[in-house]
């Protein structure tokens, strides 16, 4: 067997939209990501030497919805690479067909937290959207690289089937949690709790990005005492004291979850990402 | 080891007192439902002015060509026993002199706007009136984004790369004043002003860029006929007769994933502007001078914050400048330094130190002076900063051997305490900062 060297670098701004591209990429391309699996991707520290990885990309893939507003623009503009820059093909905004949620309907202003005007940009995880990114990942890839196009056809389709067997195992624990009462820490569950059709009754943060005080804690106790949500999850990247001391208090289970691809060194894709996240799900369900 | 020690013993005191408060806030609430008080509403939901998907064309046609407009205000009240020697432009002025001042100053506002010009360039445009003195074009320029072999060129007006602190704006500061370095060698202003950039990204391993740049800075005699010696103005050229030439390298090394170095080596050629002395005209102009300078800022931060959102952050910069003979003045030598510790112990919480000393060596236009000054910053939010600062300058260390620092009367009181409690917001769309 001949080894092939990769065609295109390709860099993503988190882990799972780097493992998408090499789900449809395969051996053409190879990839590095920008931030941790480990690391709240809104607040990434905008290093110099992430200008390197930069500056050696292809094809840059990122979440959009401004999640890396505060850190990728500087890194894009310093890595003095035409290619990814912003309206280049070379530039791939993932959201661009992902069915938004929680776009404001009202004015937004500042008071209302650290809010994502453009919409909840924490979309990854429902098979749903996966497909989408992978789609629109398969056409960038053609279009910089259309001797490839066989091979990302091919391995995107291949994608799709095992995304659709994995729905199907799935099933069963979706089931599960269909209707079930949850509370979160950030009010960045929205499209999990869409697909597996979890009702969200209240967060941790009074508003987005911004810490709880007492009160605002001794209401959501209530709220969930009330509303019997017996749930709480959280992202593995926020520290889990108040979390923790909510969940003591209304009687709920408090699950820390994966959010990214290598999150937990067992995390090495999509699939094993969605798993994680239900498995721990169906178990405290 | 000691740093994740420390904070996440900081980190656990904040925990039990949340927890106190939340038992405290428990107990309440269940007093007021026991003597039939309406218990609190419930919880309501996290974001608001939020429905389910909308359709993708609409938000698309909500968009508009406008560039990303922000405001951030920076509104000062302090106290200080004398006016600094070296004010920079946007300190808090409190406009006092030998006496004590007492008062408020809006230090800055600036308004910036940005976005993509077309294909080829971005542009940025960063206005400001410092101490409500004057509308300024702090910075106004446009930068490449598509040139080839890792090139980038800057043009327009904009700050020097010279060092860490001239680069930042106001609000970007870990303090409420700029060091003393700053003021002294590169001017009131900062080094900055019209002029053109090129820097080059090497292919390297590790992050090394070199910066070359040439503006057009005027540089104004400072007078010595005052309550209070000036230092040089700013640092310069004879805008008509020859541009200010700087060259930088700056370079980052990462060491683990929490570990942060980035350092700099820097130089700038100019000309003194001279003293204005009282009795008519200057001395010391067109000596041809140069500033070699150094920066290293290093970082610890994990990348993982469920253990701890502590982090700790060392700054140092030093600035050697050399003064050649002219004008009836001796070949000279000075410089000045400063190193500062910021440390995030709490999520919203920093506390900062600084140390300063200039006139080491102390030279015919610059007595030593130290500054030494401490802040306790709290982040509201992203947007919000509330800051306490304090500082003691002492001038004229150097005048007791009466071998340098001659061309300077001494400044009167010599210890100088000073107290500011700052205000920043920061309002609209405001582009990330670099590193």
């Amino acid at each position: 067997m001949i080894a092939l060297i990769a065609v295109l670098h390709v860099v993503s701004s988190i882990q799972t939209l780097g493992s998408l591209a090499k789900e449809v990429g395969g051996d053409r391309i190879e990839v590095e990501s920008l931030a941790k699996g480990y690391q709240d991707p809104h607040f990434v520290e905008a290093k110099p030497n992430l200008m390197l990885v930069l500056n050696r990309a292809d094809l840059l893939v990122y979440v959009g919805l401004e999640l890396e507003i505060g850190w990728l623009p500087p890194l894009v503009l310093g890595s003095r690479n035409p290619k990814i820059q912003v309206g280049e093909p070379g530039n791939l905004d993932c959201s661009q067909q992902i069915p938004v949620l929680d776009v404001p309907t009202v004015r937004v202003t500042r008071a209302m937290g650290d809010i994502h005007p453009l919409g909840n940009p924490h979309y990854w995880l429902p098979p749903q959207n996966a497909r989408i990114i992978a789609r629109e990942i398969e056409e960038r890839l053609v279009l910089l690289d259309p001797d490839g196009r066989a091979a990302y056809q091919k391995n995107l389709a291949a994608f799709e089937a095992r995304v659709a067997r994995k729905e199907k195992e799935w099933g069963g624990i979706a089931a599960k949690l269909r209707g079930m009462k949850i509370a979160t820490y950030h009010k960045s569950w929205t499209y999990l709790s869409q697909w597996l059709g979890m009702e969200e009754i209240g967060y941790v943060e009074p508003k987005p990005g911004i810490p709880p005080d007492p009160q605002h804690l001794v209401r959501l106790i209530a709220a969930m005492k009330e509303e019997g949500a017996h749930l709480l999850l959280m992202e593995n990247f926020y520290n889990k004291s108040v979390a923790s001391l909510v969940a003591e208090k209304a009687g709920a289970k408090l699950l820390v979850l994966p959010t990214d691809v290598r999150a937990e060194p067992s995390i090495t894709d999509w699939v094993t990402l969605v798993e994680a996240v239900l498995k721990q799900l169906a178990a405290a369900a | 080891m000691i740093l994740l020690a420390l904070c996440l013993l900081a980190q656990s005191q904040a925990d039990q007192e949340l927890q106190k408060q939340l038992e405290k806030a428990i107990q309440a609430d269940q007093q007021q439902t026991q003597q039939g008080q309406p218990a609190n509403p419930p919880a309501p939901p996290a974001v608001t002015g939020s429905t389910g998907t909308v359709p993708q064309t609409l938000m698309r046609g909500a968009q508009s060509l406008n560039p990303d407009i922000s405001a951030i205000l920076d509104a000062t009240m302090g106290w200080q026993r004398r006016a600094p020697q070296f004010l920079n432009g946007d300190d808090p002025n409190l406009h006092g002199d030998t006496a004590h001042a007492l008062g408020f100053t809006a230090q800055e506002v600036e308004v910036a706007a940005s976005a993509v010009v077309d294909p080829y360039f971005k542009g940025e445009v960063y206005l400001t009136i410092a101490n409500l003195s004057g509308l300024e074009v702090e910075e106004a320029f446009a930068t490449s984004t598509s040139l080839p072999w890792n090139l980038q060129v800057k043009a327009g007006s904009f700050r020097s790369a010279f060092g860490r602190q001239n680069g930042q704006h106001l609000h970007v500061q870990d303090f409420t004043r700029r060091p003393l370095i700053n003021a002294a060698f590169l001017g009131d202003d900062g080094l900055r002003g019209p002029g053109a950039q090129v820097s080059w990204l090497a292919p390297l391993p590790f992050f090394l860029t070199f910066y070359a740049e040439a503006l057009s800075v005027s540089n104004a005699p400072a007078s010595i006929d005052g309550p209070l010696p000036e230092p040089v103005k700013s640092f310069g050229a004879n805008v008509a007769q020859r541009p200010t030439l700087t060259a930088e390298a700056k370079f980052f090394l990462p060491f683990g994933e929490e570990w942060s170095l980035y350092g700099g080596l820097n130089f700038a050629s100019g000309e003194s502007p001279g003293l204005s002395v009282a009795s008519g005209g200057t001395m010391g102009a067109g000596r041809q001078t140069q500033l070699f300078g150094a920066d290293v800022y290093v970082k610890w931060k994990p990348a993982n914050v469920a253990q701890t959102y502590g982090s700790v952050a060392f700054q140092a910069e030093v600035v050697v400048r050399h003064l050649a003979a002219g004008d009836g003045l001796a070949d000279d030598w000075d410089g000045g330094a400063y190193g500062q510790a910021v440390v995030q112990f709490a999520r919203r919480w920093f506390v900062g130190a600084r140390g300063d000393l200039i006139g080491l060596p102390a030279s015919s236009v610059t007595a030593r002076t130290a500054r030494g000054a401490v802040d306790l910053t709290f982040q509201g939010s992203e947007f919000m900063r509330i800051r306490a600062y304090a500082e003691l300058e002492k001038g004229n260390i150097s005048f007791a051997d009466q071998s340098v620092g001659m061309l300077l009367p001494a400044v009167q009181p010599s210890w100088a305490p000073a107290l500011f409690f700052q205000l920043e917001i920061s309002i609209g769309a405001h582009g990330a900062h670099p590193f």
